[in-house]
């Protein structure tokens, strides 16, 4: 995978649309590997979240490969990470105020003030055509995306999460082509479980595979994996755009954030899942605060699995996910 | 009528206050009371009430011993039944939460509403010596590696700190995520929280493109801004009045004029306060106590009109004991400054006993502590005074203050008190360290109550020592 010429960005708010309107290629900051994440910490304290760790240590590694990063308010750290950069590299940087609450307002003036300072900096000019022709273009590969999730939702699930997050990582780092159009045939009858929580990392292959020995994952809110794609731009006009996403699968950290919950629990149901499996990173607040409400009012059993990257615990997972598998089982057959 | 005999200012502990307490003439006592009510507005009793009521911490602090130190602690360790008795007299109790010192501004322009902030309480676990409330926020699902604020969540769901509120403004956005999710934690509890948008403030530093300078506007700490963060927080602040006004039924603009007023009366007294304290060459006044005096200007303490009198009274003191030279800690003591307020008061007392003395602090309050502009439209003077705050920018701007006086050698040594995963802590500290690195910087995380143990009595002698 060649790197170069890339556009970071850190969160779903902000359109990627207007990101490949630059000729550049935007790349979703979502790495989540350990190396990184010691890299990261020669900057920040242990007590970040690794996500944020690991994305400083891809930064600091790949600085000459980033033409700019645009950072969002969307989550404290990951917005006090672009702080970090603007202080340690010499990447531009900028800084979209993404509202927590529903202030559309708010949304749709940072996004007018997003789209002046990329046509500014790139000296291009996005006009009705640019910005059709990239909405159509993401469209599509979204469309394409949501064809092949169709197939891990299916009852029975045909396609492996694994499959997914590979071919899903196309797209959030910019690779839409690359997309491809054979497609495993993967069914299983394992039991089927609903995936959330803290953002899904590039490198979180082997969690994905130690759930799936013995599960199939088969619907997620998982900003990694396939949140983004269920973002719809009908009319491919800025406002469209604004539209589309400002109401987007909404983030478990709007204010207030009933809508995250009345979406998980639709999609839970729709998916015919039968637990829930909450991945949450340590120091990752919006999710760790959230996980005894989430028990309360998702109606499932929840398996909550913590991490930091290192899977040194692997094993103990494995032995929690066998736990759980038993419990789905007493669960399904009524007795719980 | 008792004469008051000469006081020598020094810092004094429990036992000492009581003794000396009964020297105090019975007029004094009745002449300080909040909400101007004699019946039962009289706050003006020893420390060592409160340690009865449960402020075990007490007994190892020591306070100043000014009478006008002892008014300031009985009228702040009050604050609770201030706000129960608020309630009995139909006052509109408004939580205010998340911005720190801005909208309880608007929330005194209305008649008979009483603002306070439940993010003070999480003083009161150390106060305590009680691990009650932090163990209820565990069993509410709050992780233990975060913020100490997380207390206001066991508040709420105890429901015996404060009466429940008339209205709750929650304010979110570019501020501290580990706030946010406790009160995200109180809303799921049943309770109806306004939510109020806290834009980043985004400096040029932050744009790709080099800003026209007729687009930005700077504040008075010097920081530069896009004008359009004015309008979002103008914005948010008309949304607040019209849910006051439908609240009261009252609608006043004139009275957010005197207040503003009012609210710069104290800020003017506490930016002089902090000026006497840092220039002098004895310290007049501890650290703890010039801590709570910079809280106060957050709200007043549920009764600004009482809480602006007694920093006036405090005002007095402390220049008097700097006309005369003399104050409560050694001549030699270190100057240091302190970034991010200690959730633990023993620090302060701990830091100052080593033989520090703290000349600046970044409490994270930077909003607080500036004047609202007078000649310009109230509520747009309100948003440009919020600009200033001290989370909505990046570390630079947070620390410029005291490295500019680091650099004429007026600060020794930063001490930076942390709380282990809270979300500003874990990203600014390192950041702060390499600005600072010029003088010695230390930073610790401060424990839950009881930890302050020798290991970080060590390390902070160590700081000293190398500060010497």
């Amino acid at each position: 995978m060649e790197l170069t010429g890339l556009v970071g960005y850190t969160c779903s708010y902000i359109p990627v649309e207007l990101l490949s309107a630059t000729g550049l290629r935007p790349y979703r900051l979502l790495h989540g590997d350990i190396n990184l994440s010691q890299k990261g910490e020669q900057l920040v304290r242990v007590d970040a979240c690794p996500l944020v760790k690991s994305n400083l240590g891809f930064i600091l590694e790949n600085q000459k490969n980033f033409a700019c990063i645009i950072g969002s308010t969307g989550c404290d750290m990951s917005r006090r990470m672009i702080e970090v950069v603007r202080f340690m590299t010499d990447i531009p940087v900028y800084l979209f105020n993404n509202p927590r609450t529903e202030n559309f307002e708010i949304y749709a003036n940072e996004i007018d003030l997003l789209v002046k300072e990329l046509e500014q900096y790139f000296r291009r000019r996005f006009d009705k055509g640019v910005i059709q022709k990239e909405c159509e273009r993401w469209e599509k590969a979204r469309q394409r995306l949501r064809e092949i999730d169709a197939r891990r939702r299916a009852n029975p699930s045909t396609l492996s999460t694994k499959t997914f997050h590979g071919m899903v990582r196309y797209f959030h780092q910019g690779e839409i082509e690359n997309i491809t159009s054979e497609i495993p045939q993967e069914m299983s009858y394992k039991p089927r479980v609903y995936l959330l929580g803290s953002p899904l990392s590039y490198e979180a292959g082997p969690i994905i595979d130690l759930i799936e020995q013995r599960l199939r994952i088969c619907g997620d809110f998982s900003c990694g994996l396939s949140r983004g794609i269920y973002i719809k731009v009908r009319e491919k006009t800025l406002d469209g755009l604004k539209q589309s996403y400002f109401h987007q699968p909404p983030c478990i950290f709007r204010r207030p954030n009933k809508k995250y919950y009345e979406w998980v629990e639709k999609d839970v149901k729709e998916t015919k899942s039968t637990g829930i499996i909450a991945i949450v990173l340590d120091y990752c607040d919006n999710f760790d605060f959230e996980l005894l409400s989430m028990e309360k009012g998702l109606t499932l059993p929840i398996l909550k699995l913590k991490s930091d990257f290192s899977y040194q615990n692997l094993s103990q997972l494995k032995v929690r996910i066998d736990a759980f598998i038993e419990v789905l089982g007493s669960y399904r057959g009524g007795i719980v | 009528m008792k004469k008051t005999k000469r006081i020598f200012p020094k810092k004094i502990g429990l036992s000492t206050w009581s003794k000396q307490f009964e020297e105090i003439p019975d007029e004094t006592i009745k002449r300080h009371k909040y909400y101007n009510n004699s019946e039962w507005g009289i706050y003006l009793s020893p420390p060592a009430t409160f340690m009865v009521y449960g402020a075990r911490e007490l007994q190892r602090l020591r306070f100043d011993n000014s009478i006008e130190a002892l008014r300031m602690w009985g009228f702040v360790f009050n604050e609770t039944e201030r706000l129960f008795r608020a309630r009995q007299i139909n006052r509109k109790i408004i939580a205010t939460t998340g911005d720190l010192g801005t909208v309880p501004v608007l929330v005194l322009s209305f008649p008979d509403c009483v603002p306070f902030y439940p993010e003070c309480l999480w003083w009161t676990p150390f106060f305590k010596e009680s691990t009650d409330l932090l163990d209820t926020a565990s069993k509410l699902g709050l992780p233990e590696a975060t913020c100490f604020s997380r207390v206001v969540a066991s508040a709420f769901y105890k429901r015996s700190y404060f009466p429940k509120p008339d209205l709750i403004i929650g304010s979110t956005g570019a501020s501290c995520d580990d706030y946010s999710c406790v009160m995200q934690v109180v809303e799921n509890m049943g309770y109806d929280i306004m939510w109020v948008e806290i834009p980043f403030r985004r400096s040029p530093d932050f744009l790709l493109n080099k800003p026209r300078q007729q687009e930005l506007e700077k504040t008075q700490l010097g920081f530069f801004y896009p004008k359009i963060i004015e309008d979002y927080l103008t914005r948010e602040y008309q949304r607040i009045w019209q849910a006051l006004f439908k609240l009261t039924g009252v609608n006043n603009p004139h009275r957010l004029v005197e207040t503003i007023e009012k609210v710069n009366h104290l800020r003017n007294l506490v930016a002089e306060i902090k000026k006497l304290n840092a220039d002098a060459e004895v310290a007049p006044l501890p650290a703890l106590e010039l801590m709570t005096i910079e809280f106060g200007n957050l709200y007043g303490y549920a009764d600004f009109d009482e809480w602006l009198e007694i920093v006036k009274m405090i005002h007095n003191m402390v220049k008097r004991r700097v006309e005369k030279g003399i104050g409560v800690l050694k001549k030699d003591a270190i100057p240091i400054a302190w970034i991010t307020p200690s959730a633990d008061p023993y620090l302060l007392n701990l830091v100052e006993d080593l033989g520090c003395r703290v000349v600046d602090s970044e409490y994270v309050i930077n909003q607080a502590m500036i004047q609202i502009e007078e000649k310009i439209e109230p509520m747009r003077a309100l948003a440009r005074s919020f600009i200033n705050a001290s989370l909505i920018g990046s570390p630079e701007e947070r620390v410029k203050n005291i490295k500019g006086k680091i650099a004429k050698k007026l600060i020794k040594g930063v001490l930076i008190t942390n709380m282990l995963g809270a979300s500003h802590c874990s990203m600014e500290t390192r950041i702060i360290e390499r600005l600072l690195g010029d003088v010695p910087t230390l930073s610790i995380d401060v424990p839950a109550p009881f930890g302050i143990t020798q290991q970080i009595k060590t390390r902070l002698e160590a700081f000293v020592e190398t500060i010497k």
